[in-house]
């Protein structure tokens, strides 16, 4: 232990040169992980924004999200998956913020099947055709499909927008959820026939 | 061989490439004998481009932007 004190100038100045290169390192480190996480973030407001509610409180979610992750970019591990762990983040200030676990049934049968929606509108079009369904389609705007979405209680709704807006794969679903990757195939399901249930009501309406 | 309600519970696995070898076989060997099933997949198909297009419109708020940005670390 005794030796250690016997340090040359020599030594200790290149010790301060390592701790200097050390921190130019993890400087340049960091700048690099912020300007990564800034260019995701489009993609992650687009999560955020069909989570929440408002514009403003996906805004607000996302503000923070990007603070909280700045703070802590060390817990970050290169090479892994940095969108998906900035939405680990922005679900759990979610959470944290109040939002409650839905008590949807997840076992309670819904009576429409996978065919429901093209039915419905082959049905009111009548017989138009192969083609006339997608016509209907596209007769909905965005604001219909938005508000679709919106309609999905949110517990379903956030495994559509990470799997299919957000292209997760259904492990990264069920890590950013803190889910089993059971629970999100089920939910994924049952999520897309109720959307599908809403934008029959919407654009046999419209028609 | 499946029949069309089997084909039914298959479409969404089918979609996502989550069905086994050959469950996407056998899908696969329905959709080519029945059109029903046929126009029912490619329909969920346009459905959710339409669906990922409608909410992609929606761009991200500059100011936003600009906010996360400045919660950048200054530079040492």
């Amino acid at each position: 232990m005794g030796t250690a004190l016997l340090v040359s100038p020599e030594m200790s100045e290149t010790g301060s040169e390592t701790a200097a290169r050390r921190i130019a390192t993890e400087e340049r480190d960091r700048a690099r992980f912020e300007e990564d996480a800034l260019a995701l973030s489009d993609q992650v407001y687009r999560v955020a924004r069909h989570m929440v509610g408002s514009r403003e409180e996906a805004e607000d979610l996302v503000q923070e999200t990007y603070a909280r992750a700045f703070r802590s970019w060390r817990t970050f591990q290169p090479g892994t998956n940095l969108r998906a762990w900035l939405l680990r983040i922005l679900t759990n200030l979610n959470i944290d913020r109040g939002r409650k676990q839905q008590r949807t049934p997840e076992t309670q049968p819904l009576e429409e099947g996978d065919y429901f929606l093209y039915n419905r509108l082959e049905e009111s079009v009548g017989d138009g055709g192969g083609e006339a369904e997608e016509r209907v389609i596209e007769r909905l705007s965005q604001d219909d499909i938005v508000n679709a979405l919106a309609a999905v209680p949110h517990d379903f709704r956030d495994v559509i927008v990470l799997v299919d807006l957000g292209d997760f794969s259904y492990q990264d679903a069920a890590q950013i959820l803190d889910i089993p990757i059971g629970t999100v195939m089920s939910r994924l399901h049952r999520g897309r026939r109720v959307l599908k249930r809403e934008l029959a009501e919407t654009a046999t309406e419209a028609d | 061989m499946c029949d069309c309600d089997g084909c039914e519970q298959m479409m969404q696995p089918y979609l996502d490439r989550a069905l086994t070898e050959e469950q996407r076989l056998e899908a696969e060997a329905h959709l080519d004998d029945c059109s029903y099933c046929r126009k029912r997949y490619r329909f969920e198909e346009t459905l959710r481009v339409y669906v990922r297009q409608a909410v992609e419109e929606e761009p991200m708020p500059p100011e936003l932007k600009e906010r996360l940005a400045a919660l950048r670390t200054p530079l040492l």
